[in-house]
């Protein structure tokens, strides 16, 4: 277990500094919370709003049909550095599985997620 | 090369369903859909019985043995009954045929590489390409708010579950340093890891995980909305089969790979076992919802079936299988009664005085009733039997006798719906006929419920535990 004792440090003294950081701010700090100031900081956008207005679907078509190319090229990759020691039955089956993401690129395509109208 | 012939008959499954994703905006009707995936069912056992044969292969993490292929054979029975039993819902409530059919061959893809695994990652791989397919499948009549509602509950615990699983297998690979269930066993009684604390904690954090594939209480929470969410038909199929896959995969575990960490194991499956039975026949009493009661009757079916786990022996497995299959056929066909009778069948009242107005489907549902209630001479009594005789030479016979009650509990809520048809007047007008492909779905579900009621050794000899 003695190569777990830095990590024991590490979660020891980051808790240290932080509950410091968080008792010196509430302590010293002034406090005049106001209705903005107590809501939940999320970068200028406004934390809680029913939603409001559509999101056109096709932005998520375009996502998806990213994620498949993506998805594609993070397996191909390793697979063209070991290509030499893998022979015949790596090449059949990165047939097989490029068979298979192209027949749901083609479904994709087929049913229109490729058209922006 | 070689290693793929024993995924042949996974690997027909995934060819259909990759030409009907391709020619998916040209079909237009459910019923050449269903024929096509009943062809491949057909197609998947012939070739699994031409090229796979017997053997291990990809580094130990696939087995092809005679357990392989009984649960190969379940599944694709249960496919091609799941395909003829969705025909007339597809059309009435205006779904896609060919996705929804393409999404029920992946469905059983997975299952059959989560029955044929030795490994635990690839037990993962297949129950998470069976729940995947699921969710959508739950969740694919858009238009109903219940179905979003079942759909989303699903995934969130399923998700859950998958992320302990994944979590007890990272715990097991830490130990044992190997995820093949050999490798695993052999590894704990070489360095004497038996009652490793952490090993404990995988073994349990599996069986919980598992336990969600197969809705076991307390891990059923999701079994009842999704089931009385999804259209009839998927409930259907999700009840029998995706029961069947977590048992697969239950059983070979217990029997390989956690082995020697069996009192743990089967320590874990008494609770589950005693739990689920208890609790899914009680909760099923005040069920006024048909579909909802057959999911809370299924959480109970689960917890019969692992009792023949719970023992550790190779008698104790082929036991669940023969539950398994026999749990699936009666289901799949109490399921397809609700789906003849269409809209009027999900309510339990609808069924007063069936069998005068439906003479033929009153006395095909009572068959179901019995068999799930577990009366000979019905598949339902003798699967029974098998798995509480085996809980009873294990010397669980608390747990035997709980059993016993509890079906005598069931019997209250299955043969209510009896007392429904046969001693009440009818009610409105009398359902019509039943569709043609229900009618042969539902023959063969009675067929095989009949018949493994009247002749259990016949099974017998299929059921080879691995």
């Amino acid at each position: 277990m003695s190569e777990y004792i830095g990590i024991v440090i590490f979660f020891a003294l980051t808790g240290a500094v932080v509950s410091v950081f968080i008792a010196l701010s509430t302590f010293l700090g002034p406090s005049k919370p106001s209705k903005i100031k107590s809501e939940p900081f999320e970068c200028g956008e406004i934390p809680f709003a029913l939603p409001m207005g559509h999101v056109a679907v096709k932005f998520y078509l375009t996502a998806i049909l990213f994620v498949l190319f993506d998805v594609e090229v993070v397996f191909l990759y390793p697979w063209a550095v070991a290509y030499s020691g893998l022979g015949l039955t790596g090449l059949v089956e990165m047939v097989i599985f490029i068979v298979i993401l192209m027949a749901g690129f083609f479904y994709a395509w087929d049913n229109g997620a490729l058209e922006w109208s | 090369m070689t290693d793929l012939a024993l995924l042949a008959p996974e690997l027909v499954l995934v060819i259909a369903a990759l030409v009907l994703i391709v020619v998916a905006r040209r079909v237009q009707r459910a019923l050449p859909a269903a024929l096509f995936v009943i062809l491949a069912a057909v197609a998947s056992v012939g070739a699994g019985l031409i090229f796979s044969g017997q053997g291990i292969g990809f580094q130990a993490s696939i087995s092809n043995d005679s357990y392989t292929h009984f649960f190969k054979v379940l599944f694709a029975a249960t496919l091609a009954l799941g395909a003829l039993l969705s025909v007339k819902h597809l059309d009435a409530e205006h779904i896609r045929p060919a996705e929804f059919y393409a999404l029920l061959l992946l469905s059983s893809t997975g299952m059959m590489l989560a029955a044929s695994a030795t490994d635990l990652l690839i037990v993962y791989l297949g129950l998470e390409l069976m729940t995947l397919c699921s969710y959508v499948m739950v969740g694919v009549t858009r238009e109903r708010s219940a179905s979003n509602e079942g759909a989303l509950k699903y995934f969130l615990l399923a998700s859950f579950a998958s992320a302990l699983f994944l979590y007890g297998i990272s715990l097991a690979y830490g130990v044992t340093g190997a995820t093949e269930y050999a490798a695993i066993a052999s590894a704990v009684q070489q360095r004497g890891l038996t009652g490793d604390p952490l090993l404990l904690a995988a073994v349990i954090l599996v069986g919980v995980g598992l336990a969600f594939k197969i809705a076991v209480v307390p891990f059923h929470a999701w079994a009842p909305d999704a089931y009385q969410g999804a259209s009839t038909p998927i409930s259907a199929f999700l009840a029998s089969t995706s029961k069947a896959a977590g048992l697969a995969a239950l059983g070979r575990l217990g029997l390989m790979a956690f082995a020697p960490e069996q009192p743990v194991w089967s320590a874990v499956l008494v609770w589950f076992a005693g739990l689920s039975m208890a609790g899914g026949s009680l909760l099923a009493l005040s069920q006024t919802n048909m579909k909802r009661m057959l999911a809370y009757s299924s959480i109970a079916h689960a917890g019969y079936a692992l009792l023949g786990l719970i023992p550790g022996t190779p008698d104790g497995v082929s036991a669940t299988m023969a539950y398994a299959s026999a749990y699936a056929f009666m289901t799949l066909g109490a399921f397809g009664v609700v789906i003849g009778l269409g809209s009027r069948g999900e309510e339990l009242s609808n069924f007063r005085g069936l069998g005068a107005s439906a003479p033929g489907t009153a006395a095909v549902m009572l068959l179901f009733l019995l068999s799930l209630t577990g009366i000979p001479p019905t598949a339902g009594f003798a699967a029974k039997f098998g798995v509480i005789l085996n809980v009873v030479r294990s010397g669980h016979t608390v747990l035997a006798v709980l059993a016993v009650v509890c079906s005598v509990v069931s019997a209250f809520f299955y043969l209510r719906v009896a007392v429904l048809m046969y001693m009440t007047e009818p009610q409105g007008a009398a359902p019509g006929r039943l569709p043609a492909v229900v009618s042969a779905a539902l023959a063969v579900a009675a067929f095989m419920t009949i018949v493994g009621g009247m002749f259990p050794e016949t099974f017998a000899a299929w059921t080879i535990p691995p």
